[in-house]
């Protein structure tokens, strides 16, 4: 009995903190209709604060929680909303999610910086190591009844906030209707940066929990966005009290089944993993969203390149390819020939994200999978290995999606995270797959060929990019693909039309993982040996958040998203390792140029090449003007709809 | 039979009915106007008849068949197209892609394989966007934008075409335009259910008018009837200051 009292005081201590962390992540999604990705890191980084002023600089603990709580995160929260988050377009969900996935990555570095992960760490408990009560001969230290208690007084404080204040009700209202609360004299401005400002300071409180509760490390504060998230799904991001009852259930069950589980085998893994069943189980429950209409996202046309122009770029990027290749060495080939593996893989990302406007955040479970079944499959280099590798992926892709499909953009995003930790969990890193130590990988082997050599599988490389670049480029000017950038545009619209919307996202889904798992093969068989932590699931996030920086409709994108992420540890050598981690903190500032070039770098460079080339430029001024809308565009327009005699 | 009736359609939103127990039909070859002040369930209506909204209560039919439970994609394929008071264009698209995408959708869905390019072709010169066909969706004024979700419907070869203020942007000689090409659509035996603002429009178009008001059905009849109508003066067309200002803005 004592026992099970302690194990149930533990749960729920787990879940008043998940709760804390989730209730901040619905206030500022219901009022500003933003996902927070960077909710988690926002707490993650305030905990450290907090451990700076009360360890490092001695200050008592309620100084300490006044400073942090009531001053620093509403600060930090007021900065993201007025600086970041306002001038992006609300329903641009993709653009939004990326934008605060980049805040997550520079708020690590910041942390990384500012607190080393060398040196350990450990936040007092707030009573002492003897604050705490016994019950039945379970000891229940103090901090555990602190959560629960603030969990509780978050809970009525929030009830009555939304309920009784005016500044509530409207907060309430504001998604709904944001016309009508200005002309109610409630600024919708204000509102939002008051939600960010709340909801950073229960990120701030959630996290400060958790350091003295658990462990005070960036990465286990930073994910626990995705615990908030799966208590918060219950409620579909907008229920406060089913996002409470979402969190007691998932601390509880952490609890009772670390407690009364002997977990063995393969099951090894199954406690981290429980936020993500219990989140499928709520997407599998939930009704399906519907469709509406006035949410159409405004995106700009982007120059796509004929067939012609297509294998003429790939015959460039190959030759490029041969005539390096000889100069190149040591880790610095080996770098690169990851980077063009990675950028074929990335071409997923382009069909999915940039064409499809599907956001996905599994990639690297299906690059693992690939490099897995090439591993199994691929004796001695067999590359038919290579095509049963990309019809698994198909067919895992067309599963993963299947049951998200009922769901709005954002929630499928975050459920193919979901899906990316569980295969990462249960899958990628049992012993008998890949697991924590080196595997070893075939070198994928065409007779004639030897690929065995760095310098000629790079060429190789570049050959498969190039022809499966040019191959989603053909998909793009397919009917398939105008109607992927249709449903992109507005779904709703396509459905109006006749379109069966789940029918093309699961074909949309299935290409892209059979591409990705194809791209996972590649890079298999040319690093030769990985581990788990070659496809960690967070990874995901990074190559999505770095395409799209550098361009996420274009394969160029894709090959500079995997050219970055491959050849970033060459820089970091010459870094102080002190340092190292402002390539978190540069990537997430860099990500925001998303702000400015929404459509990403490569396009943007290209487009000044063409202007710059005047031969370049003629050949495709035809071209531009039928894609490319612009002012002098839109003035003919006008001139000509002045003269209608000139037709 | 009508081609579209609603059979007491109820929408409820929380506490407030945007449509009360509403039935009303449209013909085949009849240009059918539904007017009603802001707020009375025009939209509301469509998004029922096109399957964006559940009613709380009622039915649609289609050619007298109920079609309530359907999803929005089938009912499109029964020959139900439409267009949208806040646009949903594909906008990097450009104005002949979104037709031409709108026909392939249509195909995908039917066993006939016509010309997509020739239907495109004959969709812009009709809806007169030739000029334009090469223009991104995103950089155009609101009245072309109105005009490429139109013929973007008329892609689907429609039997009920549901047209939500499509009237608004056009100057007056595009309205007049508009009016012959809504005439010459209804004459090839399109049921054609009109939303619009501008009275003079609806008066000019439609031979049967709907009239709501707070999600209530007022009255239904010919536009002289509906002009002469007491409730209707008092609803809507007493508030004519207003009217005008709308349709101008």
């Amino acid at each position: 009995m004592g026992e099970f009292i302690g194990l149930s005081i533990a749960g729920l201590s787990l879940g008043a903190i998940y709760a804390i962390a989730a209730s901040g992540l619905v206030v500022t999604y219901t009022t500003s209709g933003v996902f927070n990705f960077a909710h988690g890191a926002v707490g993650m980084l305030m905990a450290f604060l907090y451990w700076q002023l009360r360890v490092q600089d001695h200050w008592s603990a309620p100084a300490a929680l006044v400073l942090t709580l009531l001053v620093a995160a509403p600060a930090l929260g007021l900065v993201l909303e007025r600086g970041l988050i306002s001038r992006l377009n609300v329903n641009d969900t993709g653009t939004m999610l990326i934008v605060t996935v980049a805040v997550m990555v520079a708020l690590m570095g910041i942390a990384y910086v500012i607190w080393p992960p060398s040196i350990g760490r450990l936040l007092p408990m707030f009573f002492g190591p003897n604050g705490h009560v016994s019950v039945d001969g379970e000891l229940v230290s103090y901090e555990e009844l602190i959560s629960i208690g603030l969990a509780i007084a978050t809970a009525l404080g929030l009830r009555l906030f939304f309920h009784n204040t005016r500044t509530g009700v409207a907060m309430r209202g504001v998604v709904d209707d944001r016309q009508l609360m200005a002309m109610n004299g409630r600024s919708p401005q204000v509102l939002n940066a008051l939600s960010w400002m709340i909801g950073a300071g229960f990120g701030a409180l959630a996290g400060i929990l958790t350091a003295s509760t658990y462990s005070l490390d960036v990465i286990n504060l930073t994910l626990l966005i995705l615990n908030a998230f799966a208590a918060a799904m219950l409620g579909r991001l907008r229920n406060l009290p089913l996002t409470f009852v979402g969190a007691v259930v998932l601390g509880l069950a952490d609890a009772y089944v670390t407690g009364y589980v002997r977990l063995t085998g393969w099951l090894v893994e199954l406690v981290p993993v429980l936020p993500t069943l219990f989140l499928f189980i709520v997407l599998l429950a939930l009704p399906a969203v519907r469709l509406r209409a006035g949410r159409a996202a405004v995106s700009k046309a982007i120059h796509v390149p004929s067939a012609g122009a297509s294998l003429r770029n790939g015959v460039v990027l190959v030759v490029v390819a041969a005539l390096i290749a000889p100069f190149m060495h040591g880790i610095a080939l080996g770098n690169v020939n990851e980077g063009a593996a990675l950028g074929i893989g990335a071409l997923s990302i382009v069909l999915l994200s940039g064409y499809g406007g599907q956001l996905s955040f599994a990639q690297y479970a299906f690059f693992g999978f690939g490099a897995w079944l090439f591993r199994v499959l691929g004796h001695g280099g067999n590359p038919w290995a290579l095509l049963v590798a990309a019809g698994a992926g198909a067919l895992i892709g067309a599963l993963m999606a299947l049951p998200a499909l009922r769901l709005r953009g954002l929630e499928l995003a975050l459920s193919t995270l979901a899906f990316g930790t569980l295969a990462w969990y249960m899958f990628l890193s049992q012993p008998q797959i890949i697991g924590g130590g080196d595997v070893t990988i075939p070198r994928l082997h065409l007779p004639g060929l030897s690929l065995q050599n760095d310098r000629v599988n790079l060429v190789f490389l570049a050959v498969v990019f190039a022809l499966l670049s040019a191959g989603v480029l053909a998909i793009r000017r397919s009917r398939f693909g105008r109607i992927l950038v249709a449903t992109r545009d507005s779904d709703t619209a396509c459905a109006t039309l006749g379109l069966n919307l789940r029918l093309t996202k699961v074909a949309l889904f299935a290409l892209a993982s059979a591409i990705a798992t194809f791209g996972g093969a590649i890079y298999g068989s040319t690093q030769m040996i990985v581990t788990n932590t070659d496809f960690e699931y967070v990874s995901s996030l990074f190559i999505v958040l770095i395409v799209y920086v550098w361009g996420i409709s274009t394969p160029g994108g894709a090959l500079a998203g995997g050219m970055s992420l491959a050849l970033a540890p060459l820089v970091e050598v010459h870094i102080p390792v002190r340092f190292q981690a402002l390539t978190y903190f540069m990537t997430g500032l860099g990500a925001l140029t998303i702000l400015a070039t929404p459509e990403g770098i490569v396009p943007l460079v290209s487009e000044r090449l063409r202007r710059l080339n005047p031969l370049i430029g003629l050949r495709s001024r035809h071209t531009r003007d039928m894609s490319v809308g612009n002012e002098q565009l839109l003035a003919r327009v006008e001139v000509s709809r002045a003269t209608p005699a000139d037709a | 039979m009508p081609l579209l009736q609603t059979r007491e359609v109820t929408v409820r939103f929380g506490g407030v009915r945007a449509l009360d127990s509403v039935s009303l039909s449209a013909d085949a070859g009849v240009v059918t106007g539904l007017i009603g002040p802001n707020g009375a369930g025009k939209t509301t209506l469509f998004n029922v008849v096109t399957g964006l909204q559940a009613p709380t209560s009622g039915h649609v039919l289609i050619d007298g068949a109920n079609v309530t439970g359907y999803p929005v994609h089938r009912r499109a394929r029964l020959g139900i197209a439409r267009t949208f008071q806040r646009l949903e264009l594909f906008g990097s698209l450009t104005v002949r892609e979104n037709i031409q995408t709108a026909a392939e959708i249509h195909q995908l869905g039917s066993r006939r394989r016509s010309d997509v390019g020739a239907l495109t072709d004959s969709i812009l010169d009709r809806v007169g966007l030739d000029r334009y066909a090469g223009a991104a969706a995103h950089t155009l004024p609101t009245g072309l934008a109105r005009l490429t979700e139109l013929g973007r419907a008329l892609a689907t070869e429609p039997r009920l075409l549901l047209l939500d203020e499509p009237g608004s942007g056009l100057n007056s000689a595009e309205s007049e335009q508009f009016a012959r090409l809504l005439a010459s659509l209804a004459a090839e035996g399109t049921a054609i259910l009109l939303v619009e603002h501008d009275m003079d429009l609806v008066m000019q178009a439609c031979e049967t008018i709907h009239v709501l008001d707070f999600g209530l059905l007022v009255t239904s009849g010919t536009p002289d009837e509906v002009r002469a109508d007491a409730r209707v003066q008092l609803a809507y067309l007493g508030q004519s200051d207003t009217v005008s200002t709308q349709a101008g803005s």
